[in-house]
């Protein structure tokens, strides 16, 4: 067995004994001990922190706190740990009061943002790698503009009216910007395919010599498109984290005046 | 109309002079100068007489007491005859890293790894004064060619505190490390008010030995003498030789070197030209020939490959310690009534020194003192022992593709090399970050380079097996570190003279405008802006190793010796 496919085995057997763990523990105590809302909740927020001080790792790289990666599996699983840990301190009800809502909603929205930016992570790569070449994303703007001039060069300097014409109307915008966000997203090729067809359509018009001049604004689409392609799923990579990161500052802040309130008010909670 | 080509005068060995300085009236004097004189004119080539060797080959260097000629651990493409005055070799105890221009290995303290916290916010490129210090006992000047002397300042102290022999005129020095390509083992200095040394480079020294039976001797003695006896003994398939033997085997060994000293150059240009191919390296072992000898690779680095269609297909590539035609050989000494040809075709990528074991030296010798089992595991390549010199396809741990592309890359010259798993890489730069945070907010990479499939190389110093870098450097400020091998530069003794990155055939050194604490540039008494060579020192100053390896939250980054398949191959299936 690979070493990633051993270190899902081993960490999600350790997650569903942890989690059968919790699922006893709660069976036992939930209605015995006085204090079990108390217990839940600190394993939660102890978790909580453990999964927020990933963050913290990734800002000193140059202290020798173990590596990311290892730090990245404890925080999937332990993340994972986290949903039988709030099912538990809910005690597998449904939240009540707008307070306790707006907790559980971040709580959701935190995992969630975390589960789809794991998924992310392990199937954009692979895409990235097959499509485009290597392009770093700081340079996409700057590889984009240089493609656009070499296309303004070619059809607008001396090239046939007929192309110049399906430049202005069709491709000018398309080399001046990202297109096709949700497309390349979803891998879907119609839009290349699109415009590749209609220049295809004007090839009747041209000439031999001009025909080179349509290959050759072909082959800068297809290059302009893997562009897009490595911009869109790229800028995912990185916007996924956005999402992931305030909300998971939010979700600290309501814990902490969940803890506040609780023992401001509570007089003592079950 | 056909495009009419471009014709230019062709290249020729001496078009560019070791040191166009070189008078008719120095080559006069070297002529009727030991061992020169000694030498028999008419034994040299017509293309290559003895008078244009000396002209086109060697320069008159001129020392001044204290001047240090060569440092121990420098990599080295000349040999040095002293022509008058003394120079001393350091024996023990070998001087301090600090005073060959290097930096004492060391790692962070915990106050200064803290202080990493608020110093991201220092200006790029920023030096504090006592960061540029470098040892009060070494001093600078410049000669009247303008390159660079570094001396030592109180020779009395080294003399009392170090164990010295003394060199004079007639003595040679410094020819092993110029041919086989070994780091030199000593430090030598003048001793004298003044000392006139004659510096050869590698291709003129060669060519001096071809046609002088003298010199050729004499070179050859001193190898075999202090580094083939120990390289002999250290080798595993020689593990079970007495004494004796082992002495027997040093004076039967032959030792050859192929390829092109200044690889790295001609790399540069060839892979720009894209005429990188196989057919036109150096065959050192043809597919199909007889096997008289076992290849023993002391430097440098060679291509296995094998005739597949009308050219050949890459099976391997072998590095210094490693062995070819070793089961050619044994296999025949088993099995005398089925012999075999060598099964490979070895080619010399770059450079190339190696040691040749005759096969009546390895039938008399060595064979006899291995078992079964050691003849089998030393043709296999297991345990440590050197890898097979006739591998199979379906057993070369790579793709084929893949093995092309590091082999035309000459990526297995690295033993540190940064290579990225596409498939898993999700473009996050914390690498690049945890690189920047680690080295005062100044990256000393780029996530970027070429790639083979999912396989990326990325633009990071590889800390080469071959570190054509350190050739050249004038003050030593390039170096190899003393405990693990990274080869690292001291800014403090850096002169900023690019002599490096020009050297590095893999992009991966860059030249540096250096600031002060407050921002600005700090500038020479020229007000020219001071230079610094930087690039990836394998976090040698920090706990824990490479930052950027430890950064990668997928585990998709990795720091490789890439001449070891089988590791890389672990990794890709991992």
């Amino acid at each position: 067995m690979s070493r990633f496919g051993r270190q899902t085995v081993v960490g999600t057997f350790l997650l569903l004994l942890a989690s059968a763990g919790v699922v006893i523990a709660h069976r036992r105590w939930s209605e015995e001990l006085p204090n079990y809302a108390y217990l839940s909740g600190w394993v939660l927020m102890a978790v909580m922190i453990l999964l927020a001080l990933y963050n913290m790792r990734k800002r000193l790289p140059f202290l020798s706190l173990g590596s990311s990666e290892a730090w990245l599996q404890i925080h999937v699983y332990a993340g994972f740990f986290t949903v039988i840990l709030f099912l538990a301190h809910l005690k597998f009800r449904m939240p009540t009061g707008w307070f306790e809502g707006a907790l559980a909603w971040l709580y959701i929205l935190v995992t969630g943002s975390g589960i789809v930016g794991l998924f992310l992570s392990r199937v954009l790569p692979r895409r990235l790698a097959t499509r485009g070449g290597e392009v770093i994303y700081e340079k996409i703007p700057a590889l984009r503009n240089a493609l656009r001039q070499e296309a303004e060069t070619l059809v607008l300097a001396g090239g046939p009216q007929v192309i110049a014409n399906f430049y202005t109307e069709n491709l000018h915008d398309f080399f001046r910007r990202p297109k096709y966000f949700w497309p390349h997203l979803l891998d879907s090729r119609r839009p290349l395919n699109a415009i590749v067809t209609e220049l295809d359509e004007l090839r009747r018009y041209l000439n031999e010599a001009e025909r080179t001049t349509l290959e050759k604004l072909a082959d800068l689409v297809r290059r302009k498109d893997g562009l897009d392609y490595h911009h869109a799923l790229q800028v995912t990579l990185k916007l996924w984290l956005f999402v992931h990161l305030p909300l998971t500052y939010s979700l600290m802040i309501f814990s902490v005046l969940h803890i506040i309130i609780v023992f401001a008010f509570s007089g003592g909670a079950r | 109309m056909p495009p009419t080509p471009s014709i230019v005068e062709r290249p020729q060995r001496w078009d560019v002079a070791f040191d166009p300085a070189m008078t008719d009236a120095d080559v006069d004097r070297l002529m009727a100068t030991p061992p020169f004189s000694n030498m028999p004119v008419e034994k040299f080539p017509k293309r290559t007489p003895l008078r244009e060797i000396l002209r086109n080959d060697t320069s008159i260097r001129r020392y001044r007491k204290g001047e240090i000629i060569v440092r121990q651990g420098d990599y080295g493409t000349s040999a040095f005859l002293i022509l008058s005055g003394a120079t001393r070799v350091v024996l023990k105890p070998d001087l301090p890293p600090s005073l060959l221009g290097r930096q004492a290995p060391s790692k962070k303290g915990f106050f200064r790894t803290l202080a990493q916290l608020w110093s991201e916010r220092r200006p790029p490129e920023s030096f504090r004064r006592k960061d540029l210090r470098h040892d009060s006992g070494l001093g600078a000047r410049r000669d009247e060619d303008e390159n660079v002397r570094v001396f030592l300042q109180d020779l009395p102290r080294v003399l009392d505190k170090h164990r010295t022999e003394e060199m004079t005129a007639g003595d040679f020095f410094g020819e092993i490390a110029a041919l086989s390509r070994m780091p030199r083992t000593s430090t030598i200095f003048t001793a004298s008010d003044e000392a006139e040394l004659l510096e050869i480079r590698w291709q003129g020294l060669r060519d001096l030995m071809r046609s002088s039976d003298e010199l050729r001797k004499h070179i050859d003695r001193i190898y075999r003498e202090r580094a083939l006896a120990s390289y002999l003994r250290a080798t595993p398939i020689f593990r079970h030789l007495s004494k004796e033997q082992l002495a027997d085997l040093a004076t039967q060994v032959q030792f050859a070197s192929y390829g092109d000293y200044d690889w790295s150059g001609d790399y540069k240009r060839l892979a720009k030209a894209g005429s990188m191919r196989p057919e036109k390296e150096p065959v050192i072992v043809q597919e199909g020939d007889y096997p008289n000898g076992v290849v023993l690779l002391r430097a440098g680095f060679a291509r296995v490959s094998q005739k597949f269609g009308s050219g050949e297909r890459t099976l391997n590539y072998i590095g210094a310690g490693q062995l070819f035609g070793f089961d050619e050989i044994a296999h025949n000494f088993q099995k005398p009534q089925d012999p075999v040809p060598y099964q490979h075709t070895l080619r010399a990528i770059g450079y190339t020194h190696l040691l040749i074991v005759p096969t009546r030296v390895m039938e008399q010798l060595v064979l006899p003192t291995l078992s079964q089992k050691e003849l089998s595991r030393f043709a296999n390549g297991r345990d440590g022992a050197p890898p097979p010199s006739a591998p199979q396809p379906s057993a070369t741990p790579i793709a084929a593709d893949t093995l092309e592309f590091l082999t035309a890359n000459r990526f297995f010259n690295g033993t540190a090399t940064m290579v990225i798993d596409l498939d898993r890489c999700t473009r996050c730069d914390d690498c690049v970050r945890a690189c920047a945070s680690t080295h005062d907010n100044n990256p000393r990479f780029l996530r970027h380079g070429p790639s083979s499939g999912r396989l990326m190389v990325a633009n990071a110093c590889m800390h080469c097996a071959d570190p054509v870098c350190m050739i050249g450097c004038p003050t030593g400020a390039i170096h190899r570190e003393s405990f693990a091998g990274q080869v690292v530069i001291n800014p403090a003794t850096c002169i900023g003279c690019k002599a490096c990155a020009n050297n590095c055939p893999y992009e991966a050194i860059r030249m540096v405008e250096i600031r002060d604490e407050g921002g600005e540039f700090i500038m020479g008494e020229d007000l020219r802006p001071i230079l610094k060579a930087t690039k990836c020192d394998l976090c040698v100053e920090s706990w824990g190793g490479p930052a950027c390896e430890r950064a990668c939250p997928h585990g998709a980054l990795e720091r490789m010796n890439l001449n070891d398949l089988e590791s890389l191959a672990d990794w890709m299936k991992r």
